[in-house]
Parts: C-alpha cells; structure tokens; sequence
C-alpha cells in the first residue's frame, strides 16, 4: 500500500492566493450548535476540528470554495462568502 | 510631456509549480501577468501624471499575448500603450528588448521620465533601464524609493540598502524604482473596462530598425533548490526533545556559528 | 453608474457561452468573473458530451482544447474485498465527429473566454460581485468591488451556490438533499505510461464509474477519467448521506480509501498528484431546479440546478452550454422589443422546455428518488461480486450447480426486493 499523503501535502500541491479576510466565518454563539458538526464530516479539505471546549474550529487556510458546509450546516451558524477576487484557491487544472 | 513606463509580461510566479521528477519549472500555460515592480513603477507613473499633467505611455516588447498584459497597464492609469510585438521578442534578452523599447520610445515623442521597476519578477537581470538610458544617452537614477518631481526636476531618494542617497536630476531620466516605493491599486471595474478602448500603437521590430540577434545567453540550468528532508523525528517528550533538535542542528552546523 | 446591454456573472461554462452568443450578436456584454482566469475556480470530473451542444455553439469545436475523446467505457462495481468491472470498447466512438470527450476546466474555460472576448466580449476576472441592484423590483445591474455597474439584463451563471439569485431573491440557500460534493484529485502519468497502463492508442480516453462499497452505503461514486498526460480521479458523495448517515466518516477519508484499492493502486502508481479540488453539484433534478428567470433577470448552469445524476454520471457541463445559450437567446428576442420584463424573458423557459434540457430533465425525473437507496451502494455490488467469486471459486470439494451458487447468493425476500429496485430502476 502506498503511503496515504496528509491533507497539508495535498492541499499543498493547490495555489492558494491569501485574503485580506477570512471568507467563512462561525457565527458567534453557534460553536457548539449540532448543525455545525456535520462541517467535521463533509470538508473535503478536513479543515474543521473540535477544540478541547468542545466547540467547532475552522481554519479556513487550504479552503477549496467548494460550498458544502454551507448546504451542510446552513446559513445560520456559517457566515459564508467567497474570497474577494484575486484571493483564494486558482485551480491549474480545474 | 510623456512618462513612459516600461512593463514587462511575465508568468504569474505563484503559478509556477516545479515537477518534482526533474525539479524543472512548469511554464506551459501558466497565466501571465505584469511583473511585480513594474506595477510600482506605473503607480508612481500615474502618481506623477496626476500631480504634473502629461500623458503615461505603457510600453512592452513581447509575443502576441501582450495584448492582455497591456490592458492590465491600461486598466491601472496607463492613457496609452506602444507594444512591440513579435515571436522572437518572448524571452529575448535584455539588450534586444531595451533596443526595442528604447527605438519606441524615442519614435513617440517628448520623453519626460522613463520609469521602470528595478528588476523583473522572473530574471531580475535588471539591465534594461541602464541600457535604455545609454542608448537614448539619457541620465539615469536606479533602485529608488521615493521619487519627487518639480518643473523640470526630479528629486529621487535611493534605497542602496546599508544608506539612503537623495539625488536630483533634470528631465528627460530614467528611473528604475524598487517595490517599497509605493502600493499598486488595483484596477476598479470600471478602468478595467475602459481599458479596452484606450489608444494603442503596436510596432514590428522592423519598423523600429531593431535586429533581433541570435541569443547571447544561454541558460545552462533553471531547476528549484533540491529539497532533502532528514526525516529526524523527536518524541521523547519537550525536555529531552529540545536538547535533540538543538544537537541535531548543531550538528548540521546549522547553530551555534 | 456605468450602463451595458448584458452583464454576466461567473465565466463557467455558462457564462462564457452566453457571452460569446451575445457579443456574436454585437452585443455589448461583460463577463465578472472571481477567480484570476476563467476556470480557476471550476471543478468537474471530466467528461463532456459534445453532440448536445455542437449546434449551440457550432464552429468552436474543432479548436477546442479537450483532453481525449473517450472510446472506452468502464463500469466497476466495487465490495469491500471484490469487484466486478464491465469494459466497453466502441470503433464508432473512435470516429470522427467524436462525441464525448475528457477534459480540464482551468484550460478549457480559459480558451472558451478567449473566442468569447474575440467575439467582442468584456472580461472582468479577479472581481467578486457582491450584490444586484433592484428598482421596483426589477434587477437593474451589479455591485463588484463597490462600485455598481448597470445593464438591461443580469445573467446569473454563477455556479451552484447562486448568490446573485439569491441577492436577486429568487432563491434561498440550498438544502443537503438536492446536492452532492464531489472531490478529485489530478495525478499526472507519462503520457505512454498513461497509454500503456489504460490500453490507449494516440488520444483515445478511458471514462471509468466506480459504484458500491467507496461511499460505504452513501449516495454516490468514482469516476476515474483519462485525459492527455494525467489522470481526473475523484468521486460524489451525496451531503445528506455525509450528514445523517451512521457511522459518521469524514469525506477526504472515503477518497483515501478509494484511492488504496488494489483496483486503483496499479492505475495511478508513479503518478504525480497535482491537484485536489472539491465542488458542490446541484442534485435535486427537476424538482431542484430554481425559477429561471425575473424582471431584468435570467439564471443559468449550475445556478439554475441544471446538473444531473444520471446514476452512475453526473452531467451539468452540456446544460451549462446549453442553457447559456438558450439565455442569450431570450436576450435577443428580449432586446427586438427593447423590454427586459419577466414575461418578455420568460421565452427562455421555452426555449428550455423545447430543447434537450428540459426533456433530459423529465426523462429522469425520477433518478434522485430512485438512486435515494443504499441498496444500490451496498447490496447490489456486494451481491454481484460475492456470486461471481462463488462461481470462479473451485474448492477442494465438488463444485455446486450454477443455479445453486446463484440460489444460494439470492434469497426469495431479496430477489423480490431485487425485483422491485428495478420496476424503480426501469423509471430512470
Ligand atoms: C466532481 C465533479 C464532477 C463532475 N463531473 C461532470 C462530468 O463528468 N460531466 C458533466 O457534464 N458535468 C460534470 N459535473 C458538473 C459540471 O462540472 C457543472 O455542471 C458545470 O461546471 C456547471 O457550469 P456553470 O458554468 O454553470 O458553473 P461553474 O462552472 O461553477 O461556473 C461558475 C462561475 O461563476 C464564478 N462566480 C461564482 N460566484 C461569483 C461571484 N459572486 N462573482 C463573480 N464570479 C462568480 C465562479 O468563479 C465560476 O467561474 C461535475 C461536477 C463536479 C464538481
């Protein structure tokens, strides 16, 4: 079996252009709503985590754009937009 | 009076990727771009413009894609572009394409400042400025910082890194800046837009009398820094892990110089 | 504010061909479009149909830049230790016009941009649109990077999160039933390795659907696509089952997994991976689809719902064509009586209605309702596989009758279940 590449090597292939913001953001007070649990199951980039208060994190560096948590958990515990042009990942192969 | 500002087409460098069977840089089909610090030498052109009046020219020697490169020029202030287009020009070295931007310039009219960035994002060869100015012979002030102009004076601080030089100089001048000059903008909607429309003038090295010689240079090797990881891994805990890493790198004579 | 005939929101595949209808028509349009090129933020898996859409923007196709015309069809059931594949070779689909091709979005969108812009079309990459502006109700033009831009019609080609139709209010924000997430990673191959390892001569591709025990029981599937030198490997996963389904597991891992696979190790071994990518697909077929047009405005592709799990592939590439067309042309017809209203656009329901889209949606109406089984991810493969390795097993004992390994394989209570899937099936 060949060797399984972390998420950082896998992303780190992607370009990523930084953002002056970040464009996702957990609304204050939903860091522990169980609709933001499912965010810990369907990130293809694995970028949510729980902190040891138990609440959801996000660490929006490696962000795809590709919009599931925003169907996933809904609008109401994710302030969600996209980067500001110039910003954010720039597929090559797409 | 004209401030023509040369830019140069280079590939967007965060583009770039290496592959890592040959460390060979990836270049087919990476977008191109207006190189870094051309972008500060033509916020400093349209700075100027804007507290002298006159006209800022954009101009570029390269292939037929320049046709995008220029409009990013024009959607940042530029009033007007000169292009010289032709196969050979894409990667020419630095005496034929300052020929060619030098034989433009001086065809086109009153020349106030020629500003430029001090270097470009890919070669950084920065030798085009100088040989502009020799050629149209023409006073020139490299690597500066912050530039100031009245009537027919320019009064131009140089970053020579271990001190700062104050230098003044009469008009026409070259002027090579460096990239803390100032912050580029980035072109609104609208000046994107407009920037379709703005005169250009699009020459063949021919019509300049410009020979494009055979390459002078050759590139012997272009390959990314080989990357040898260690592989070392700590795990016996903070305290005996500190005292690891410390010898480990000692022992690269990485520490302790 | 600056004021143009069309103003059109995202340079996908729907974008760029409204684009290029209108500014053929010498219309004065302008494309917005986020990322720093055209296709820079645009995912798919890899195929796209050329028939359906060769008249819908007749002459571009000779010149486009498609990776490999697909000759070769596969289709893998897959268990947890067994799979069973189908491989079909066509000499028909090796002839010209070929008529399903691989391709890469960040090349291909790139050069449809370009035909677009020399058709007279206005490209603004690198700038967001933020927000519609409304008068009275009608969409009168854009608001990117602060400014505000005004047009006689806004085309929503957005893709499948729509926030101008959102903005506008013709939408709100989706629910995980109605979509899927799909993530795919690039990996490039030698092109006569590639060619070798996948039985290829010159440009033909390979098209191969993965389904069954990847998702382990969830909604989805693999696809693995050849194009010239690498390989678009990735699968879909329906958000709902992510969510609900228990035990939970995170998405990138089923990916991992797949990838492991003895079927799969041999395929990409060597191979550099260049790329990982992830893009929600709109699911929910014609009961997904969003109102497709309002005063001042139109919303197509992606936008509008106009992507389609036809069981094991997801097609929106040939719709997103299509509809950006079909949008432009509603425009013309619009513009010939100078009246931008919902009723004078709504020609372009018509126009819908009366092409393959709209019929390819009612045709397989039914598909998210029937594929809504796990049998189709769990049992169906498992069953397949388990037989098929019954009946190649020889033992050390005497070897059970055909009919008997099948009987054995297949109760009653399944094949009745069995059959009913496929009365359900026999609707797609
Ligand atoms: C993994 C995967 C596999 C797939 N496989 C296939 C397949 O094999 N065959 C097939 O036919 N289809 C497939 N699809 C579906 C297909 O890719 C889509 O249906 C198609 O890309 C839709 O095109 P579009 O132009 O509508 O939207 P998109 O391609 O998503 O384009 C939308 C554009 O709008 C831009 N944009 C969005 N918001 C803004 C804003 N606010 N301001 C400015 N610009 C904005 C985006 O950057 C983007 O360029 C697949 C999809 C995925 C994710």
């Amino acid at each position: 079996m060949s060797e399984r590449r972390s998420m950082k090597a896998k992303l780190g292939g992607n370009v990523f252009k930084p953002d002056r913001e970040r464009h996702i953001n957990i609304k204050p007070g939903f860091e522990k709503d169980a609709r933001l649990k499912a965010a810990l199951f369907v990130c293809p980039a694995g970028l949510y985590s729980l902190n040891e208060e138990d609440e959801v994190v996000l660490d929006i560096d490696g962000c795809l754009e590709c919009g599931t948590c925003r169907i996933a958990c809904g609008t109401e515990v994710l302030d969600w937009n996209y980067p500001n042009g110039e910003a954010g990942v720039q597929f090559r192969f797409g | 009076m004209n401030i023509y500002v040369c830019v140069k087409q280079t590939v967007d460098l965060q583009q770039v990727r290496i592959r890592k069977e040959t460390r060979e840089p990836v270049l087919d089909g990476v977008p191109l771009t207006i190189g870094n610090i051309d972008k500060n030498a033509l916020e400093e052109g349209v700075r100027l413009r804007d507290k002298l009046g006159g006209k800022v020219i954009g101009v570029s020697a390269g292939s037929e894609e320049l046709n995008d490169t220029i409009k990013e020029a024009l959607a940042m202030g530029a009033d007007e572009a000169i292009m010289i287009i032709a196969p050979e020009l894409e990667g020419a070295e630095s005496s034929t394409v300052a020929m060619a931007l030098a034989k433009a310039i001086e065809k086109t009219g009153e020349i106030g400042i020629i500003l430029l960035g001090e270097g470009s994002s890919d070669n950084y060869s920065g030798q085009v400025g100088p040989r502009i100015a020799e050629i149209l012979d023409l006073p020139q002030i490299t690597y500066v910082s912050s530039l100031e102009a009245e009537g027919n004076t320019v009064k131009a601080v140089r970053n020579l890194e271990d001190c700062f030089e104050t230098v003044e100089a009469e008009m026409p001048v070259v002027v090579s800046v460096v990239s803390e000059i100032n912050e580029p903008r980035i072109p609104a909607v609208t000046q994107i837009l407009k920037a379709g429309r703005k005169p250009k003038q699009i020459y063949s090295p021919a019509e300049l009398g410009v020979e494009i010689a055979g390459s002078q240079i050759k590139t012997i090797s272009n390959l990314a820094p080989e990357q040898d990881r260690k592989r070392l891994l700590f795990q016996e805990g903070v305290g005996q892990d500190v005292k690891s890493l410390v010898a480990a790198l000692e022992s690269e004579g990485l520490l302790g110089r | 504010m600056d004021k143009f005939d069309v103003i059109i929101v995202g340079a996908g595949l729907a974008g760029l061909s409204a684009a290029y209808v209108l500014a053929k028509e010498g219309i004065e349009v302008v494309i917005i479009e986020r990322g720093d090129y055209p296709g820079a933020k645009n995912v798919t898996g890899g195929r796209l149909y050329v028939n359906p859409v060769r008249q819908y923007l007749p002459d571009i196709w000779d010149d486009a830049p498609l990776e490999r015309h697909v000759t070769n069809e596969m289709v893998t059931m897959m268990s947890p230790d067994n799979s069973v594949s189908m491989r079909f070779r066509s000499d028909k689909f090796d002839q010209k016009p070929y008529h399903s091709y691989t391709v890469l979005r960040a090349t291909f969108d790139r050069w449809l941009a370009a035909q677009a812009e020399k058709a007279g079309a206005m490209l603004v990459t690198k700038n967001r649109v933020d927000d519609v502006i409304k008068e009275q109700g009608k969409v009168i033009g854009v608001v990117t990077a602060g400014e505000e831009l005004g047009a006689d019609v806004v085309v929503a080609c957005d893709g499948v999160l729509s926030f101008v139709a959102e903005k506008a209010g013709m939408i709100v924000p989706g629910q995980p039933r109605n979509f899927a997430v799909g993530l795919k990673e690039v990996i490039e191959l030698p092109r006569t390795t590639l060619e070798d390892r996948f039985g290829l001569t010159g440009d033909e591709g390979v098209a191969q659907m993965f389904m069954g025990s990847l998702t382990q029981g969830r909604f989805g599937g693999g696809f693995l696509y050849t194009n010239k030198a690498s390989v678009s490997l990735g699968m879909v996963v329906g958000i709902r089952d992510l969510i609900e389904r228990k035990p939970g597991v995170e998405v990138h891992l089923l990916l991992d997994e797949f990838k492991e696979r003895p079927e799969i190790v041999p395929l990409i071994k060597g191979g550099e991976p260049v790329e990982y990518s992830a893009h929600v697909i709109p699911e929910g077929g014609l009961a997904g689809l969003t109102p497709l047009f309002g005063d001042g405005i139109l919303v197509a592709g992606d936008a509008a719902g106009f992507s389609l799990n036809m069981g094991i592939t997801v097609r929106g590439m040939e719709f997103a064509i299509a509809s950006g067309v079909m949008a432009a042309r509603a425009i013309i017809e619009a513009r010939a009586k100078n009246d931008f209203s919902a009723s004078t656009l709504s020609c372009y329901q018509q126009f819908l209605e009366n092409s393959f889209v709209m019929k390819d949606f009612r045709t397989f109406q039914h598909t998210p309702h029937v594929l809504d089984n796990s049998r189709f991810y769990g049992y169906y493969p498992q069953f397949a596989g388990k037989l098929l390795e019954d009946l190649y097993t020889v033992d050390s004992g005497p070897k059970a009758k055909i009919s008997d390994t099948i009987r054995k394989n297949l109760s009653l209570g399944e094949s009745l279940r069995m059959g009913k899937d496929l009365l359900g099936g026999l609707k797609i």
